[in-house]
């Protein structure tokens, strides 16, 4: 048995805007015909903070599991945004509210530690797995961990972040020392704080993205001694649908390996879209015991990520 | 009796090596060069400059000129073209073509010519792949741009002509041998210039398709031996990298160690080598850019796409004979290895302004 993701659960909100709805109210930057080029067709907007909708995935995620909650060693509160990482307060005292020790209480997760991941855009959710499975690695007596992501944009803003369509939504996950499934088998990253201004480096960050996603990915493929012919599936993050087929030609997989489809039904959700595509893709029926996939995604920051595991 | 040298396109990518090493010459006594809109980059006491345009017929000289060249003109080296590699065919052909025709139009009026020397480029190669030799003429499966496709249009009809003709087909320009400066920007240099700021994602191609570079300062000498001692009725030189070429890796790889090494703080952008993809994958990611109107990379893209191509048809000129013929007049094919490291050392340090802009104040 290994370290893996034994259990995954997501809240999306109950609305979602179609492109032509957003665009009626100006939160687009793009046209909705350009934006369903690149495989977008709504988005998820919360009328609930961020740390509502991560309530609910945890709670939600602890009731389905067979796991006593006071088993749980870590609690990981992800977020891209300063707003998920604190409690609505308006007193300044009330920044040091933050939504991870209040899950832990309101959980009751009594023998978990509880911290937040920052800083790294759509990748904090993934670099709260990668934590995990270090923190596990590291202590032998600890088994488990909750991660926790939750984002939910200001209202009013603008939804298109470089040709893609943003979704508010949370998702919860447990990390667990013994797995029985999405066994952890390699994990690279790599910061580039050159492009750490998201707005003036777009298009240095646009011409990066695509040579550095294909360093990742190969350097991952190789740690874990698989080449490409042995990976099932791609677990993307929603971003274009265009820029994922030029990556998938640039690692020489094809678009029927990569699951897509929630592109379209769900737009980008910042908050961890590749675990929640990992868990639509298993209830689809797309990854059968012992199938090896990838996981990639990157986050501003500048910080790309992909994870090799076993189904 | 000494000669007179009729040029056009001196003004171009190599006009200021050619007519140094041209003006240098001892049985050379006048240098008559036409020029267009551009100034020229030499001001020498042999050159006397004469207003036209090759476009027009008589090439658009005064009618006192064109009787002087028609009356002195000993040779002729014709290098005037559109080079641009995003021009549309009808602008390629009516200036490569209709400039040829009408400049050999007027040689036939020459009286006392002697050679005709007609600059070519190896990329009328287009899209062929593998060994192109000096004497490879037919081409069948089309070009990667219009420029080429007039060149190599250009190149029939010199063929056709009954004038002492011979065409020097040369190899992309990247800077001089000495010390690396470049005389103007070409694609090369835009495209090195984007990798450096962080702006090119792809480059189509292999690791191993051969990228062909020469020097200027080479380039000119090797014009001018054909021109007058080597010239050879006929014939076609190829003026190149040949074997000597980089592997387009390994060219990438030398590029990001010699960024580094000119500018140490570059190293911490930690900038990736852009990636080699097929022409397809390049392509995708072109038509994405345009179709999502993104000006800067849309830009990148449009400098990129019109020659980067030529990598993935791999090949590699072959320069036997004409390397032969220059080695017996002692002139020796620079090393890339050796004068690559200078250009990027110039092009860095002058932040990417090449010697002809700064010679010009346009700094």
């Amino acid at each position: 048995m290994q370290i893996g993701i034994s259990a995954i659960e997501y809240v999306l909100p109950p609305d979602a805007l179609s492109l032509e709805e957003l665009a009626r109210d100006k939160l687009l930057c793009s046209s909705p015909e350009q934006l369903r080029r690149l495989g977008f067709d709504r988005c998820y907007v919360s009328n609930l903070p961020a740390e509502a909708l991560a309530s609910q995935a945890a709670t939600m995620l602890l009731e389905r599991v067979a796991v006593d909650r006071e088993d749980v060693d870590l609690l990981i509160y992800a977020g891209a945004l300063a707003s998920s990482h604190q409690v609505s307060e308006k007193q300044f005292l009330g920044s040091f509210n933050y939504p991870a020790a209040k899950m832990q209480f309101e959980l009751g997760l009594l023998h978990a530690g509880a911290i937040g991941i920052s800083q790294s855009g759509c990748l904090g959710f993934t670099n709260a797995v990668k934590v995990a499975i270090d923190f596990l690695r590291a202590n032998q007596s600890r088994n488990r961990v909750l991660c926790v992501g939750a984002d939910v944009l200001p209202a009013g803003a603008n939804r298109e972040i470089l040709y893609n369509v943003i979704s508010d939504g949370a998702c919860a996950l447990l990390v667990e020392r013994d797995s029985p499934r999405n066994k952890i088998l390699a994990h690279g990253s790599v910061t580039k704080g050159y492009y750490w201004d998201s707005i003036s480096s777009k298009n240095e960050i646009m011409a990066a993205y695509f040579p550095t996603a294909k360093n990742v990915i190969a350097d991952v493929l190789k740690q874990a001694g698989c080449s490409r012919d042995q990976v099932e599936l791609v677990i993307p993050h929603n971003v274009s649908l265009l820029s994922w087929e030029i990556l998938l030609d640039l690692i020489g997989l094809e678009k029927e390996q990569l699951f897509y489809q929630n592109i379209r039904r769900k737009g980008h959700v910042i908050a961890g879209d590749n675990w929640i595509n990992l868990k639509d893709a298993v209830d689809e029926k797309r990854l059968r015991p012992g199938d090896r996939f990838l996981s990639f995604n990157f986050g501003f920051g500048a910080n790309w990520a992909a994870t090799l595991m076993e189904h | 009796m000494p000669d007179i040298v009729f040029i056009t396109g001196a003004s171009g990518m190599m006009g200021q090596h050619l007519l140094q090493a041209i003006c240098a010459c001892d049985h050379v006594a006048r240098v008559l060069v036409l020029t267009h809109h551009s100034p020229l980059p030499v001001d020498h006491p042999k050159i006397r400059q004469l207003k036209g345009d090759i476009t027009l017929r008589g090439l658009g000289l005064e009618p006192a000129c064109s009787e002087d060249i028609a009356r002195r003109a000993t040779h002729i080296i014709h290098g005037a073209a559109q080079t641009s590699f995003s021009s549309e065919p009808s602008t390629a052909r009516g200036v490569n073509v209709g400039g040829t025709e009408n400049l050999f139009r007027l040689a036939e009026g020459c009286r006392r010519l002697k050679t005709i020397c007609y600059l070519s480029t190896v990329y009328v190669a287009g899209k062929q792949t593998g060994t192109i030799d000096e004497n490879h003429r037919e081409n069948t499966l089309g070009f990667v741009n219009a420029y080429e496709q007039s060149k190599y249009e250009a190149e029939q009809l010199v063929r056709s002509s009954r004038l002492p003709v011979s065409i020097v087909r040369l190899s992309t320009i990247l800077g001089d041998s000495r010390d690396g400066a470049p005389p103007k920007l070409g694609g090369i240099h835009h495209a090195l210039r984007f990798f450096f700021h962080s702006l090119a994602p792809f480059v189509p191609g292999t690791e191993e398709s051969l990228v062909d570079l020469i020097a200027a300062d080479y380039a000119a000498a090797a014009v001018v031996a054909l021109t007058f001692d080597e010239f050879a009725r006929g014939r076609t030189w190829h003026v190149c990298g040949a074997e000597d070429s980089l592997p387009l890796g390994r060219l990438l790889d030398l590029s990001l160690e010699l960024f580094s090494r000119n500018r140490p703080a570059w190293r911490q952008r930690a900038i990736a080598r852009p990636a080699i993809v097929r022409l397809q994958t390049f392509e995708r990611f072109a038509e994405t850019v345009e179709e999502l109107g993104q000006a800067t990379l849309g830009n990148v893209v449009r400098v990129i796409k019109h020659f980067a191509p030529q990598m993935a048809y791999p090949k590699i000129f072959s320069d036997c004979e004409t390397r032969r013929v220059l080695e017996s007049v002692n002139l020796r094919r620079p090393a890339i290895a050796d004068f690559y490291p200078k250009v990027i050392a110039y092009l860095v340090s002058h932040n990417w302004q090449p010697a002809l802009a700064r010679s010009n104040g346009h700094e």
